[in-house]
């Protein structure tokens, strides 16, 4: 059980782009910091511990946590640690900074997201994280694992191309309300997705992820802190995270297991019994259009293969009883190692009342999804108390 | 009008040779591969057939060893198809990956888990979850790719590719 309850008191993110030319790395993770920083109103010398982290390899650096942890996320005599995890590095980092927290081993943490993948090949980054002898010859980084297993759920359970083209249209125009999201398309229309390149079938361009820039930044304190900080903090009520096989191809995985066992033991924790009611909004980590019909069924938000007609009946649009991605989700902005941070930081945002155009009105209860590695789930359930629901 | 982006770039080409240990199971893996024999690790306890084979059964922590290695057919059936169709560098090769290219995942008759591999199809509607497959070795390529034909040398790329055998579907 946790010794102490955990808020976030601080939020910053950059806008982000495809490319930012303009900004080297600790430049552009500066930005973020600095927001979150004056956010809290705090200064550097107020900060306890920083968390930091990316996937090094994706840009073709090493030690990362040297070289960008410290001027520009104020790490200068201080505890820093890096942790990089996949896609699943931004949620890595927020339920580590939950875990210090939690555990009063600080009074506050600084957490930090960033990728700049402009300067790397993310595919070629991602078959490296793979076992050189028996995955990497055919491995196509991300997308030709994520194409296996939208062809495997649609044959299942009869999704359609226009389900999944529905998602997009649905986050890229929701990323027209948040003014960090990346690929912002307030006129997008279902022909638009479905007559895009066909990039691994059933994947067409605008049904994955981009590749974005920036950085994201959150600050965490205790009661005590938090009290000093803000009377409007988001306050975290669980976190929890599941791991899976080894191997991409010991189980089959298009309905995500892992996203299962999680939500599963979270909604327990926190006092969930019906997802669509209980919470309010969920920011979850969708790579393709077909993944968030398929993940919006594992986190129970609807029965295994009722993920499209979730859509189709408008339960998961802004106007729906749970809007899922109104910052425009990972189809909009993809900086992997800030990714699942920015859920988490949205999920917080939503609680404390301040995403403007995308804020889910009177949102109380909101998740917090990080998906990557080799299928793997981490959440967060936020509040505006950290109590479990009653 | 646009400014123009200042940029330097530095570009050279170097050999990044490294060591990786395969791990006793694999090396025997490898050595009747050569002999066209494709062979999993089965749990003593749960009897879960691995593909690949590997030291730990995920289920039960328990230590496989050579004497737990189970021949598996070179047949198997489709469970997932894709046609990759971008792209990108192959840390493999240090060269751009030739595409588009058919990518599997099957399970060879006798294994628990699954296999993904290339296969020689491109078009993607030629695909049916479900259709019964072959693994193709390099020595035994098909005419039409009979300059890549080569000796079995007991590497990962000693199967070129899996293809949909049409003659097994009924």
């Amino acid at each position: 059980m946790p010794k102490n309850d955990v808020a976030v008191v601080g939020i910053g993110q950059t806008k982000f782009r495809s490319k930012r030319r303009d900004v080297n790395i600790p430049e552009m993770i500066y930005e973020a910091v600095k927001m979150a920083l004056d956010d809290a109103q705090m200064e550097p010398k107020d900060i306890d511990a920083i968390l930091i982290g990316n996937m090094d390899h994706f840009e073709g650096i090493n030690l990362s946590e040297m070289w960008c942890g410290i001027d520009a996320a104020p790490g200068y005599l201080k505890p820093v640690v890096k942790i990089a995890t996949g896609g699943t590095t931004g949620s890595s980092l927020g339920i580590c900074g939950y875990y210090n927290i939690a555990s009063g081993m600080y009074k506050n943490v600084l957490v930090v997201g960033w990728e700049k993948l402009n300067e790397g090949g993310a595919t070629t980054g991602i078959i490296t994280a793979f076992d050189p002898v028996w995955e990497r010859p055919s491995l196509a980084g991300a997308l030709g694992p994520l194409a296996l297993m939208a062809n495997i759920y649609a044959a299942k359970y009869g999704i359609t191309p226009e389900q999944a083209a529905k998602v997009t249209v649905k986050n890229r125009s929701n990323a027209a309300n948040n003014p960090f999201a990346h690929l912002q398309m307030p006129n997008i229309t279902l022909d638009y997705v479905m007559s895009s390149q066909m990039i691994s079938y059933p994947l067409r361009l605008h049904d994955c992820c981009p590749q974005s820039e920036g950085a994201c930044a959150m600050i965490y304190a205790n009661k005590e802190e938090a009290k000093k900080i803000t009377d409007n903090p988001a306050w975290f009520k669980g976190v929890s995270t599941a791991h899976y096989y080894t191997f991409g191809c010991d189980d089959l995985m298009y309905d995500l297991p892992t996203a299962t066992i999680a939500s599963k033991k979270l909604y327990k924790k926190v006092g969930i019994k019906d997802p669509i009611k209980d919470l309010d909004v969920a920011e979850i980590y969708e790579p393709t259009s077909w993944a968030e019909l398929s993940w919006t069924e594992a986190l129970g938000f609807a029965e295994p293969g009722g993920g499209g007609k979730l859509l189709d009946e408008g339960i998961t649009q802004m106007s729906g009883e749970l809007p899922v991605n109104p910052s425009g989700g990972v189809l909009s902005t993809n900086p992997i190692g800030a990714t699942a941070l920015v859920r988490f930081a949205e999920a917080a945002i939503q609680i404390m009342g301040r995403g403007g155009k995308r804020q889910v009105p009177d949102a109380e209860v909101a998740m917090g999804m990080g998906f990557g590695g080799s299928l793997w789930t981490e959440l967060c359930v936020m509040g505006k108390d950290p109590y479990p629901l009653r | 009008m646009e400014k123009k982006e200042k940029e330097f770039q530095i570009k050279w080409k170097t050999d990044l040779p490294y060591r990786y240990s395969i791990g006793e199971l694999a090396v025997k893996y490898f050595e009747e591969l050569k002999k066209r024999k494709i062979m999993g690790s089965k749990c003593p306890k749960c009897e879960k057939v691995h593909m690949p084979p590997r030291r730990v059964c995920v289920n039960c922590f328990i230590e496989m060893k050579e004497d737990n290695m189970v021949e598996l057919s070179r047949r198997g059936t489709l469970e997932g198809f894709t046609v990759v169709n971008y792209p990108f560098s192959d840390p493999n090769t240090g060269g751009m990956r030739p595409f588009p290219y058919g990518y599997l995942i099957c399970k060879l008759d006798g294994a628990d888990t699954y296999l993904m591999h290339f296969c020689d199809e491109t078009d993607h509607t030629k695909f049916k979850i479900g259709q019964r497959v072959e693994a193709v070795f390099c020595d035994e390529l098909p005419q039409e790719h009979e300059s890549y034909r080569k000796e079995l040398k007991g590497d990962i790329y000693d199967i070129s590719f899996f293809r949909i055998n049409r003659d097994e579907e009924k």
